[in-house]
Protein backbone atom coordinates (compact mmCIF):
# COMPACT_ATOMS: atom_id res chain seq x y z
CA UNK A 1 0.00 0.00 0.00
CA UNK A 2 1.43 3.47 -0.77
CA UNK A 3 1.23 5.55 1.77
CA UNK A 4 3.57 8.78 -0.02
CA UNK A 5 0.92 10.54 0.12
CA UNK A 6 -0.39 10.50 3.54
CA UNK A 7 0.37 12.43 6.43
CA UNK A 8 0.70 11.78 10.11
CA UNK A 9 0.93 13.49 13.24
CA UNK A 10 2.91 12.48 16.06
CA UNK A 11 2.78 13.61 19.68
CA UNK A 12 5.87 13.13 21.54
CA UNK A 13 9.12 11.60 20.70
CA UNK A 14 9.31 8.98 23.51
CA UNK A 15 8.68 5.61 24.99
CA UNK A 16 5.33 5.86 22.54
CA UNK A 17 5.33 8.23 20.07
CA UNK A 18 9.38 6.96 19.44
CA UNK A 19 8.72 3.31 18.24
CA UNK A 20 5.59 4.38 16.40
CA UNK A 21 7.85 6.89 14.25
CA UNK A 22 10.02 4.41 13.42
CA UNK A 23 7.26 1.95 12.46
CA UNK A 24 5.46 4.97 10.51
CA UNK A 25 8.98 5.94 8.76
CA UNK A 26 9.67 2.18 7.78
CA UNK A 27 6.03 1.87 6.57
CA UNK A 28 6.67 4.83 3.88
CA UNK A 29 4.19 7.76 4.97
CA UNK A 30 4.60 10.67 2.77
CA UNK A 31 5.05 13.26 5.94
CA UNK A 32 5.42 12.81 9.69
CA UNK A 33 4.98 15.55 11.78
CA UNK A 34 6.74 15.53 15.40
CA UNK A 35 6.19 18.00 17.70
CA UNK A 36 8.23 17.31 21.24
CA UNK A 37 9.04 20.14 23.46
CA UNK A 38 11.63 17.95 25.78
CA UNK A 39 14.97 17.63 26.76
CA UNK A 40 16.76 13.76 26.21
CA UNK A 41 17.13 12.90 30.08
CA UNK A 42 19.63 9.81 31.37
CA UNK A 43 16.42 8.08 33.09
CA UNK A 44 14.71 8.21 29.23
CA UNK A 45 16.76 5.82 27.65
CA UNK A 46 15.57 3.10 28.77
CA UNK A 47 12.55 3.09 26.62
CA UNK A 48 13.22 5.53 24.12
CA UNK A 49 14.32 4.12 21.26
CA UNK A 50 15.56 7.43 18.96
CA UNK A 51 17.73 8.57 21.22
CA UNK A 52 21.23 7.37 22.58
CA UNK A 53 23.59 8.04 25.45
CA UNK A 54 25.27 10.70 22.83
CA UNK A 55 22.27 12.86 22.62
CA UNK A 56 21.77 13.55 26.46
CA UNK A 57 20.92 17.05 27.09
CA UNK A 58 20.09 17.74 23.37
CA UNK A 59 16.47 18.90 22.63
CA UNK A 60 14.50 15.90 21.94
CA UNK A 61 12.34 17.17 18.57
CA UNK A 62 16.15 17.16 16.91
CA UNK A 63 17.69 14.69 17.94
CA UNK A 64 14.34 12.53 17.16
CA UNK A 65 14.67 13.99 13.63
CA UNK A 66 18.45 13.42 13.38
CA UNK A 67 17.62 9.48 14.30
CA UNK A 68 14.97 9.09 11.51
CA UNK A 69 16.89 10.66 8.97
CA UNK A 70 19.95 8.58 9.33
CA UNK A 71 17.65 5.84 9.07
CA UNK A 72 15.32 6.65 7.03
CA UNK A 73 16.77 9.84 4.46
CA UNK A 74 13.56 9.30 2.09
CA UNK A 75 10.86 10.29 5.21
CA UNK A 76 9.55 13.84 5.07
CA UNK A 77 9.94 15.31 8.78
CA UNK A 78 8.18 18.11 9.70
CA UNK A 79 9.81 19.10 13.40
CA UNK A 80 7.69 21.19 15.70
CA UNK A 81 9.94 21.88 18.98
CA UNK A 82 6.80 22.94 20.53
CA UNK A 83 4.38 21.72 23.59
CA UNK A 84 1.44 20.47 22.21
CA UNK A 85 -1.61 22.63 23.37
CA UNK A 86 -4.85 24.35 23.34
CA UNK A 87 -3.23 26.96 20.93
CA UNK A 88 -1.99 24.51 18.02
CA UNK A 89 -3.81 21.03 18.97
CA UNK A 90 -6.52 21.52 16.40
CA UNK A 91 -4.80 23.43 13.46
CA UNK A 92 -1.67 20.16 13.67
CA UNK A 93 -4.65 17.30 13.45
CA UNK A 94 -6.45 19.44 10.67
CA UNK A 95 -3.02 19.39 8.45
CA UNK A 96 -2.87 15.15 9.51
CA UNK A 97 -4.23 12.35 8.18
CA UNK A 98 -4.26 10.14 11.53
CA UNK A 99 -2.74 11.31 14.80
CA UNK A 100 -0.91 9.60 16.90
CA UNK A 101 -0.80 10.29 20.51
CA UNK A 102 2.46 9.20 21.79
CA UNK A 103 1.91 11.97 25.02
CA UNK A 104 3.13 10.63 28.38
CA UNK A 105 0.22 12.40 30.70
CA UNK A 106 -3.45 13.09 30.52
CA UNK A 107 -4.02 16.24 30.07
CA UNK A 108 -2.40 16.09 26.59
CA UNK A 109 -3.81 12.16 25.61
CA UNK A 110 -7.38 14.47 26.97
CA UNK A 111 -6.33 17.35 24.40
CA UNK A 112 -5.27 15.20 21.77
CA UNK A 113 -8.53 13.07 21.73
CA UNK A 114 -10.83 16.44 21.51
CA UNK A 115 -8.65 18.01 19.21
CA UNK A 116 -8.73 15.01 16.49
CA UNK A 117 -12.05 15.22 16.94
CA UNK A 118 -13.07 18.24 16.24
CA UNK A 119 -10.49 17.49 13.12
CA UNK A 120 -12.80 15.03 12.06
CA UNK A 121 -9.44 13.01 11.91
CA UNK A 122 -8.91 9.48 13.31
CA UNK A 123 -6.74 9.24 16.46
CA UNK A 124 -4.56 6.28 17.78
CA UNK A 125 -4.29 6.31 21.40
CA UNK A 126 -1.45 4.60 23.41
CA UNK A 127 -0.60 4.67 27.26
CA UNK A 128 1.89 2.02 29.22
CA UNK A 129 2.16 2.32 32.93
CA UNK A 130 4.99 -0.22 34.91
CA UNK A 131 4.13 -3.26 32.76
CA UNK A 132 0.45 -2.68 31.18
CA UNK A 133 -0.09 -1.20 27.93
CA UNK A 134 -3.21 -0.04 26.60
CA UNK A 135 -3.91 1.26 23.01
CA UNK A 136 -7.69 2.64 21.92
CA UNK A 137 -8.13 4.35 17.63
CA UNK A 138 -10.94 6.80 18.30
CA UNK A 139 -12.23 7.12 14.63
CA UNK A 140 -14.85 10.35 14.03
CA UNK A 141 -18.04 8.62 12.93
CA UNK A 142 -16.49 5.28 13.37
CA UNK A 143 -17.17 2.52 15.84
CA UNK A 144 -17.61 3.02 19.38
CA UNK A 145 -16.76 5.98 22.24
CA UNK A 146 -13.39 7.71 22.54
CA UNK A 147 -11.56 8.67 25.42
CA UNK A 148 -13.95 10.66 27.31
CA UNK A 149 -16.52 8.30 26.46
CA UNK A 150 -14.33 5.74 28.50
CA UNK A 151 -13.13 8.50 31.17
CA UNK A 152 -15.24 11.40 31.68
CA UNK A 153 -12.53 13.52 32.83
CA UNK A 154 -8.61 12.96 34.07
CA UNK A 155 -8.57 11.31 36.96
CA UNK A 156 -7.84 13.23 40.18
CA UNK A 157 -4.17 13.72 40.73
CA UNK A 158 -2.56 11.47 43.27
CA UNK A 159 -5.07 8.25 42.57
CA UNK A 160 -2.60 7.59 39.89
CA UNK A 161 0.92 7.27 40.72
CA UNK A 162 3.04 10.51 39.54
CA UNK A 163 6.49 9.64 37.30
CA UNK A 164 8.51 9.94 39.94
CA UNK A 165 6.61 6.66 41.69
CA UNK A 166 5.92 4.61 38.50
CA UNK A 167 8.08 2.40 36.85
CA UNK A 168 8.24 1.54 33.14
CA UNK A 169 9.79 -1.49 31.32
CA UNK A 170 11.54 0.17 27.94
CA UNK A 171 9.97 -3.34 25.98
CA UNK A 172 6.49 -2.85 27.00
CA UNK A 173 6.48 0.86 26.16
CA UNK A 174 7.96 -0.27 22.76
CA UNK A 175 5.42 -2.77 21.98
CA UNK A 176 2.71 -0.68 22.64
CA UNK A 177 4.45 2.30 20.68
CA UNK A 178 5.15 -0.12 17.51
CA UNK A 179 1.17 -1.06 17.58
CA UNK A 180 0.01 2.01 17.59
CA UNK A 181 2.26 2.62 14.19
CA UNK A 182 0.87 -0.29 12.86
CA UNK A 183 -2.71 0.38 14.09
CA UNK A 184 -1.96 3.92 12.29
CA UNK A 185 -0.65 2.12 9.36
CA UNK A 186 -3.78 0.51 9.20
CA UNK A 187 -5.62 3.47 9.49
CA UNK A 188 -4.18 5.29 6.76
CA UNK A 189 -4.42 2.22 4.44
CA UNK A 190 -8.34 2.82 4.43
CA UNK A 191 -8.62 -0.49 6.83
CA UNK A 192 -10.54 -0.55 9.69
CA UNK A 193 -8.60 -0.34 13.27
CA UNK A 194 -7.72 -3.14 15.19
CA UNK A 195 -8.16 -0.85 18.26
CA UNK A 196 -11.09 1.03 16.79
CA UNK A 197 -14.02 1.66 20.06
CA UNK A 198 -12.02 -1.36 21.77
CA UNK A 199 -9.62 -0.77 24.48
CA UNK A 200 -6.81 -3.01 23.99
CA UNK A 201 -4.93 -3.96 27.04
CA UNK A 202 -2.04 -6.09 27.81
CA UNK A 203 0.17 -7.26 31.02
CA UNK A 204 3.53 -8.23 30.42
CA UNK A 205 3.66 -10.69 33.03
CA UNK A 206 0.43 -12.50 33.31
CA UNK A 207 0.90 -11.90 28.96
CA UNK A 208 -2.87 -11.35 29.44
CA UNK A 209 -4.46 -9.49 26.91
CA UNK A 210 -8.10 -8.25 26.92
CA UNK A 211 -10.06 -5.97 23.79
CA UNK A 212 -12.91 -4.04 25.70
CA UNK A 213 -15.70 -2.41 23.88
CA UNK A 214 -15.43 1.24 24.19
CA UNK A 215 -19.52 2.55 23.67
CA UNK A 216 -20.10 5.92 22.76
CA UNK A 217 -21.42 7.96 25.65
CA UNK A 218 -24.55 9.69 25.21
CA UNK A 219 -23.98 13.35 24.81
CA UNK A 220 -20.44 13.00 24.46
CA UNK A 221 -19.18 16.37 23.45
CA UNK A 222 -15.84 15.03 22.62
CA UNK A 223 -17.64 12.98 19.92
CA UNK A 224 -19.79 15.66 18.56
CA UNK A 225 -16.82 17.79 17.80
CA UNK A 226 -17.87 20.21 20.12
CA UNK A 227 -15.52 19.75 23.69
CA UNK A 228 -14.01 22.86 24.09
CA UNK A 229 -10.07 22.90 23.64
CA UNK A 230 -8.26 23.19 26.99
CA UNK A 231 -5.17 21.92 28.53
CA UNK A 232 -4.06 22.16 31.48
CA UNK A 233 0.19 22.26 31.81
CA UNK A 234 1.02 19.08 31.59
CA UNK A 235 3.61 17.11 34.03
CA UNK A 236 6.44 15.23 32.36
CA UNK A 237 5.61 11.47 33.77
CA UNK A 238 3.64 8.72 31.97
CA UNK A 239 0.66 7.05 32.81
CA UNK A 240 -1.93 4.72 31.39
CA UNK A 241 -5.29 6.00 31.26
CA UNK A 242 -6.41 2.98 33.53
CA UNK A 243 -7.89 3.60 37.06
CA UNK A 244 -7.13 1.73 40.00
CA UNK A 245 -9.54 -1.09 39.44
CA UNK A 246 -10.78 -0.47 36.28
CA UNK A 247 -10.75 -2.46 32.91
CA UNK A 248 -7.39 -3.03 32.93
CA UNK B 1 25.01 -12.73 51.70
CA UNK B 2 28.55 -11.66 52.41
CA UNK B 3 29.58 -11.87 48.39
CA UNK B 4 27.61 -10.65 45.41
CA UNK B 5 27.16 -8.01 42.76
CA UNK B 6 28.30 -4.30 43.83
CA UNK B 7 25.24 -2.23 44.79
CA UNK B 8 24.49 0.21 41.97
CA UNK B 9 25.84 3.43 41.84
CA UNK B 10 23.95 6.50 41.58
CA UNK B 11 24.64 6.79 38.19
CA UNK B 12 23.08 3.16 37.03
CA UNK B 13 20.49 4.17 39.16
CA UNK B 14 19.60 7.22 37.43
CA UNK B 15 19.72 5.56 34.06
CA UNK B 16 17.48 2.47 35.21
CA UNK B 17 15.45 4.53 37.66
CA UNK B 18 12.33 3.99 35.36
CA UNK B 19 12.35 0.10 34.93
CA UNK B 20 13.86 -0.03 39.27
CA UNK B 21 10.74 1.34 40.02
CA UNK B 22 8.13 -1.48 38.21
CA UNK B 23 6.90 -3.95 40.94
CA UNK B 24 9.33 -7.00 40.91
CA UNK B 25 12.31 -5.11 39.07
CA UNK B 26 14.63 -4.04 41.95
CA UNK B 27 17.82 -3.94 42.70
CA UNK B 28 19.07 -7.60 42.16
CA UNK B 29 17.03 -7.96 38.61
CA UNK B 30 18.65 -5.06 37.39
CA UNK B 31 22.10 -6.69 38.34
CA UNK B 32 21.20 -10.06 37.02
CA UNK B 33 20.63 -8.25 33.73
CA UNK B 34 23.98 -6.58 34.35
CA UNK B 35 25.21 -9.68 34.41
CA UNK B 36 24.03 -10.96 31.41
CA UNK B 37 25.31 -12.32 28.07
CA UNK B 38 23.01 -12.42 25.00
CA UNK B 39 23.78 -14.42 22.21
CA UNK B 40 21.69 -12.69 19.29
CA UNK B 41 21.31 -15.29 16.60
CA UNK B 42 20.03 -13.12 13.50
CA UNK B 43 20.12 -9.18 13.54
CA UNK B 44 18.02 -8.54 10.21
CA UNK B 45 15.22 -5.44 10.58
CA UNK B 46 12.88 -7.62 12.16
CA UNK B 47 15.46 -8.46 15.25
CA UNK B 48 16.67 -4.75 15.90
CA UNK B 49 14.01 -3.28 17.97
CA UNK B 50 14.60 -6.27 20.00
CA UNK B 51 18.36 -5.31 20.38
CA UNK B 52 17.82 -1.67 20.75
CA UNK B 53 15.35 -2.85 23.77
CA UNK B 54 17.64 -4.87 25.45
CA UNK B 55 20.83 -2.85 25.25
CA UNK B 56 18.70 -0.25 27.07
CA UNK B 57 17.54 -2.27 29.91
CA UNK B 58 20.62 -2.87 30.55
CA UNK B 59 22.28 -6.00 29.31
CA UNK B 60 25.97 -6.81 30.32
CA UNK B 61 27.45 -8.21 27.15
CA UNK B 62 25.51 -8.76 23.83
CA UNK B 63 27.22 -10.61 20.82
CA UNK B 64 25.66 -10.96 17.33
CA UNK B 65 25.69 -13.59 15.82
CA UNK B 66 24.86 -12.95 12.20
CA UNK B 67 27.35 -14.31 8.84
CA UNK B 68 24.99 -11.67 6.53
CA UNK B 69 25.61 -8.71 5.44
CA UNK B 70 23.20 -5.77 5.74
CA UNK B 71 20.34 -6.14 2.36
CA UNK B 72 18.49 -2.93 1.50
CA UNK B 73 15.50 -4.99 3.37
CA UNK B 74 17.36 -4.51 6.69
CA UNK B 75 17.21 -0.62 6.09
CA UNK B 76 13.29 -0.72 7.12
CA UNK B 77 14.84 -1.48 10.89
CA UNK B 78 16.07 0.48 13.78
CA UNK B 79 20.14 -0.22 13.49
CA UNK B 80 20.96 0.24 9.82
CA UNK B 81 21.29 3.23 7.74
CA UNK B 82 21.76 3.01 3.79
CA UNK B 83 25.22 3.84 3.76
CA UNK B 84 25.17 0.72 6.39
CA UNK B 85 23.85 -2.21 3.20
CA UNK B 86 26.62 -4.25 1.77
CA UNK B 87 28.88 -4.74 5.46
CA UNK B 88 28.83 -6.90 7.98
CA UNK B 89 25.54 -7.34 9.68
CA UNK B 90 27.70 -8.22 12.99
CA UNK B 91 29.64 -5.33 12.87
CA UNK B 92 27.46 -2.63 11.87
CA UNK B 93 24.50 -3.96 14.58
CA UNK B 94 27.79 -3.86 17.46
CA UNK B 95 28.79 -0.37 16.07
CA UNK B 96 24.93 0.79 15.97
CA UNK B 97 24.46 -0.54 19.46
CA UNK B 98 27.20 0.19 21.29
CA UNK B 99 26.43 4.41 20.59
CA UNK B 100 23.20 3.79 22.21
CA UNK B 101 24.78 2.72 25.74
CA UNK B 102 27.98 2.91 27.40
CA UNK B 103 27.07 0.13 29.81
CA UNK B 104 27.01 -2.76 27.25
CA UNK B 105 29.60 -4.57 25.64
CA UNK B 106 28.42 -5.53 22.07
CA UNK B 107 30.31 -7.81 19.53
CA UNK B 108 30.04 -10.09 17.19
CA UNK B 109 29.77 -13.55 18.55
CA UNK B 110 33.04 -14.91 19.33
CA UNK B 111 33.48 -18.48 18.40
CA UNK B 112 33.35 -21.12 21.45
CA UNK B 113 31.88 -17.99 23.20
CA UNK B 114 29.08 -19.01 26.05
CA UNK B 115 26.02 -16.71 26.64
CA UNK B 116 23.72 -16.97 29.29
CA UNK B 117 20.69 -16.18 27.51
CA UNK B 118 19.87 -16.60 23.74
CA UNK B 119 17.62 -14.64 21.15
CA UNK B 120 16.59 -16.65 18.36
CA UNK B 121 15.44 -14.37 15.51
CA UNK B 122 16.99 -16.74 12.74
CA UNK B 123 16.40 -17.02 8.89
CA UNK B 124 15.17 -20.13 8.65
CA UNK B 125 13.24 -22.77 10.49
CA UNK B 126 16.46 -25.06 10.56
CA UNK B 127 18.83 -22.54 11.82
CA UNK B 128 15.94 -21.65 15.04
CA UNK B 129 15.75 -25.13 15.73
CA UNK B 130 19.40 -25.65 15.73
CA UNK B 131 20.23 -22.15 18.00
CA UNK B 132 17.25 -22.88 20.18
CA UNK B 133 18.27 -27.18 20.74
CA UNK B 134 21.79 -25.22 21.76
CA UNK B 135 20.47 -22.72 24.29
CA UNK B 136 18.19 -25.57 25.88
CA UNK B 137 21.13 -28.29 26.23
CA UNK B 138 22.93 -25.03 28.26
CA UNK B 139 19.88 -24.46 30.63
CA UNK B 140 19.83 -21.46 29.29
CA UNK B 141 16.94 -18.86 29.12
CA UNK B 142 16.06 -18.32 25.33
CA UNK B 143 13.27 -16.71 23.37
CA UNK B 144 12.83 -17.43 19.48
CA UNK B 145 10.97 -14.68 17.12
CA UNK B 146 9.10 -16.20 13.94
CA UNK B 147 7.72 -12.83 12.28
CA UNK B 148 4.70 -13.27 10.02
CA UNK B 149 3.39 -10.31 7.94
CA UNK B 150 3.06 -7.62 10.71
CA UNK B 151 2.96 -10.17 13.35
CA UNK B 152 3.75 -13.66 14.12
CA UNK B 153 4.69 -16.03 16.75
CA UNK B 154 7.40 -15.70 20.19
CA UNK B 155 8.36 -18.61 22.13
CA UNK B 156 9.26 -18.09 25.51
CA UNK B 157 11.48 -21.35 26.57
CA UNK B 158 13.21 -20.93 30.53
CA UNK B 159 15.54 -23.36 31.38
CA UNK B 160 13.54 -26.99 31.79
CA UNK B 161 10.26 -25.44 30.19
CA UNK B 162 9.23 -27.26 26.76
CA UNK B 163 11.14 -26.51 24.23
CA UNK B 164 10.79 -24.53 21.15
CA UNK B 165 10.59 -27.72 18.78
CA UNK B 166 7.68 -28.46 20.84
CA UNK B 167 5.97 -24.98 20.29
CA UNK B 168 6.79 -23.92 17.26
CA UNK B 169 4.62 -23.11 13.76
CA UNK B 170 4.51 -25.65 11.59
CA UNK B 171 4.92 -24.26 8.26
CA UNK B 172 6.66 -20.90 6.75
CA UNK B 173 5.40 -17.07 7.57
CA UNK B 174 5.02 -14.76 5.50
CA UNK B 175 7.76 -11.85 5.52
CA UNK B 176 7.77 -9.55 7.67
CA UNK B 177 6.48 -5.84 6.23
CA UNK B 178 8.40 -2.90 6.64
CA UNK B 179 7.83 -1.51 10.34
CA UNK B 180 6.98 -4.81 12.26
CA UNK B 181 8.12 -4.31 15.98
CA UNK B 182 6.19 -5.13 17.94
CA UNK B 183 6.87 -9.23 18.08
CA UNK B 184 10.61 -7.59 18.73
CA UNK B 185 9.73 -5.58 21.34
CA UNK B 186 7.15 -8.53 23.11
CA UNK B 187 10.90 -10.92 22.45
CA UNK B 188 12.72 -7.89 24.67
CA UNK B 189 10.62 -8.20 26.75
CA UNK B 190 10.14 -11.94 27.27
CA UNK B 191 14.18 -12.13 27.83
CA UNK B 192 14.12 -9.35 30.19
CA UNK B 193 11.77 -11.19 32.31
CA UNK B 194 13.32 -14.67 32.24
CA UNK B 195 16.94 -12.95 33.18
CA UNK B 196 15.40 -10.39 35.48
CA UNK B 197 12.95 -12.27 37.20
CA UNK B 198 13.90 -16.14 36.65
CA UNK B 199 11.25 -18.97 37.78
CA UNK B 200 8.36 -15.97 37.87
CA UNK B 201 7.24 -16.26 34.69
CA UNK B 202 6.60 -19.82 32.71
CA UNK B 203 6.92 -20.90 29.11
CA UNK B 204 4.67 -19.53 26.84
CA UNK B 205 3.98 -18.98 23.18
CA UNK B 206 2.34 -15.76 21.97
CA UNK B 207 0.87 -15.28 18.70
CA UNK B 208 0.76 -11.66 17.68
CA UNK B 209 -1.89 -11.15 14.93
CA UNK B 210 -3.71 -8.05 14.14
CA UNK B 211 -2.47 -6.08 16.81
CA UNK B 212 -3.75 -8.45 19.38
CA UNK B 213 -1.24 -10.96 21.31
CA UNK B 214 -2.64 -13.94 22.35
CA UNK B 215 -0.61 -16.13 24.91
CA UNK B 216 -0.71 -19.54 25.94
CA UNK B 217 1.89 -22.20 28.48
CA UNK B 218 3.75 -24.45 26.38
CA UNK B 219 3.37 -27.09 26.49
CA UNK B 220 5.72 -30.54 26.07
CA UNK B 221 5.07 -32.91 22.87
CA UNK B 222 5.23 -36.78 23.49
CA UNK B 223 8.54 -38.25 23.23
CA UNK B 224 10.38 -34.73 23.01
CA UNK B 225 14.23 -34.93 23.55
CA UNK B 226 13.39 -31.91 25.77
CA UNK B 227 11.16 -33.79 28.60
CA UNK B 228 13.58 -36.67 28.85
CA UNK B 229 15.49 -36.98 32.21
CA UNK B 230 17.10 -33.56 32.25
CA UNK B 231 20.04 -32.10 33.91
CA UNK B 232 18.83 -29.68 36.12
CA UNK B 233 18.94 -25.85 35.09
CA UNK B 234 21.80 -23.92 36.94
CA UNK B 235 21.21 -23.12 40.15
CA UNK B 236 17.73 -25.44 40.09
CA UNK B 237 17.15 -28.72 42.37
CA UNK B 238 17.59 -31.47 40.36
CA UNK B 239 14.41 -33.68 38.95
CA UNK C 1 11.17 7.08 66.68
CA UNK C 2 12.44 3.87 67.21
CA UNK C 3 16.38 3.50 67.27
CA UNK C 4 18.01 0.54 65.42
CA UNK C 5 16.08 1.26 61.92
CA UNK C 6 18.85 1.27 59.22
CA UNK C 7 18.96 5.28 58.51
CA UNK C 8 19.20 6.06 55.10
CA UNK C 9 20.61 9.26 53.81
CA UNK C 10 19.00 10.86 50.56
CA UNK C 11 19.37 14.94 52.07
CA UNK C 12 21.11 15.11 48.83
CA UNK C 13 19.02 13.57 46.24
CA UNK C 14 16.20 14.87 44.03
CA UNK C 15 12.79 12.80 42.83
CA UNK C 16 13.09 10.58 41.37
CA UNK C 17 16.28 9.15 42.88
CA UNK C 18 14.79 9.80 46.56
CA UNK C 19 12.37 6.89 45.93
CA UNK C 20 14.53 4.46 43.73
CA UNK C 21 16.67 5.17 46.55
CA UNK C 22 14.19 4.27 49.24
CA UNK C 23 12.47 0.98 47.61
CA UNK C 24 16.13 -0.36 47.05
CA UNK C 25 16.85 0.15 50.70
CA UNK C 26 13.74 -1.63 51.40
CA UNK C 27 14.24 -4.17 49.38
CA UNK C 28 17.62 -5.13 51.12
CA UNK C 29 15.77 -5.79 54.60
CA UNK C 30 13.77 -8.02 55.29
CA UNK C 31 9.53 -8.16 55.83
CA UNK C 32 9.06 -6.49 58.81
CA UNK C 33 11.97 -4.35 59.30
CA UNK C 34 12.15 -0.99 59.42
CA UNK C 35 14.13 2.03 57.62
CA UNK C 36 14.50 5.75 58.26
CA UNK C 37 15.28 7.53 55.08
CA UNK C 38 16.35 11.45 55.52
CA UNK C 39 15.34 13.66 52.73
CA UNK C 40 15.45 17.32 52.27
CA UNK C 41 12.46 19.71 52.18
CA UNK C 42 10.95 19.23 48.56
CA UNK C 43 8.61 16.99 46.76
CA UNK C 44 10.04 13.97 48.29
CA UNK C 45 9.23 14.40 51.60
CA UNK C 46 5.16 14.09 50.10
CA UNK C 47 6.34 11.61 47.42
CA UNK C 48 7.95 9.20 49.02
CA UNK C 49 5.89 8.11 51.90
CA UNK C 50 2.92 7.97 49.29
CA UNK C 51 4.65 5.68 47.12
CA UNK C 52 5.90 3.78 50.43
CA UNK C 53 1.92 3.48 51.03
CA UNK C 54 1.21 2.38 47.79
CA UNK C 55 3.67 -0.15 47.73
CA UNK C 56 2.25 -2.02 50.33
CA UNK C 57 4.60 -0.78 53.08
CA UNK C 58 3.82 0.84 56.83
CA UNK C 59 4.66 4.67 56.40
CA UNK C 60 5.11 4.89 60.67
CA UNK C 61 6.24 8.97 60.77
CA UNK C 62 7.11 11.75 59.02
CA UNK C 63 8.91 14.49 61.36
CA UNK C 64 11.21 17.42 60.69
CA UNK C 65 15.14 16.11 61.86
CA UNK C 66 16.24 17.57 64.82
CA UNK C 67 20.14 17.14 62.80
CA UNK C 68 19.08 19.13 60.27
CA UNK C 69 16.16 21.95 60.14
CA UNK C 70 16.12 21.64 56.39
CA UNK C 71 16.00 18.12 56.66
CA UNK C 72 13.00 15.24 57.73
CA UNK C 73 13.05 11.91 58.74
CA UNK C 74 10.84 9.17 57.24
CA UNK C 75 9.88 5.91 59.22
CA UNK C 76 9.36 3.22 56.90
CA UNK C 77 8.59 -0.74 57.95
CA UNK C 78 8.58 -3.23 55.19
CA UNK C 79 5.43 -5.17 53.80
CA UNK C 80 4.93 -8.01 52.34
CA UNK C 81 6.56 -8.22 48.67
CA UNK C 82 4.71 -6.98 45.33
CA UNK C 83 3.17 -9.47 43.09
CA UNK C 84 5.86 -10.85 40.48
CA UNK C 85 8.58 -10.15 43.38
CA UNK C 86 10.29 -12.91 44.25
CA UNK C 87 10.11 -13.27 47.97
Amino acid sequence: MDLSGKSVLVVGAGGLGGPALLVLAAGGVGRITIVEDDVVETSNLNRQPLFAETDLGLRKAAAAAARLRELFPAAALDVRDARFDAGNAVELARAADVVVDGSDNFSTKFLANDAALRARVPLVHGGVLRTTAQLLSVVPAGLGGCLRCLFEAPPPAGEIPSCAEAGILGPVAGFAGSLMGAEALRLLAGERGAYEGRLYTFEARSARSRLVLVRKRQGCLACAGTQPIEGAAPEACERTTSRPGSAA
Amino acid sequence: MSRGPAPLDDARLARWARQLLVPGFGEAAQQRVAAVTVRAVGADAVASPALVYLVQAGVGRLWIDDPETVSPADAGGWLYPPAAVGTPRADAASAALARLSSYVEVAPYPMGGVPSATLVAAPSAAQALHAAEAARRAGIPHVVLEADADGGALVSVPPGAPCYACARSTGAGRPAVPGAAALAALAAQELLLLVASPGTVPGRRFDLVRGVATARPTARLAGCACGAAREPAPGAPPG
Amino acid sequence: MSAGAAVVDLRRYACPLTWVKTRIALERVGEGDRIEVWLAAGEAVESVPRSAAHDGHRVLGVEPLREDPAGFRVLIEKGAPAPGELA
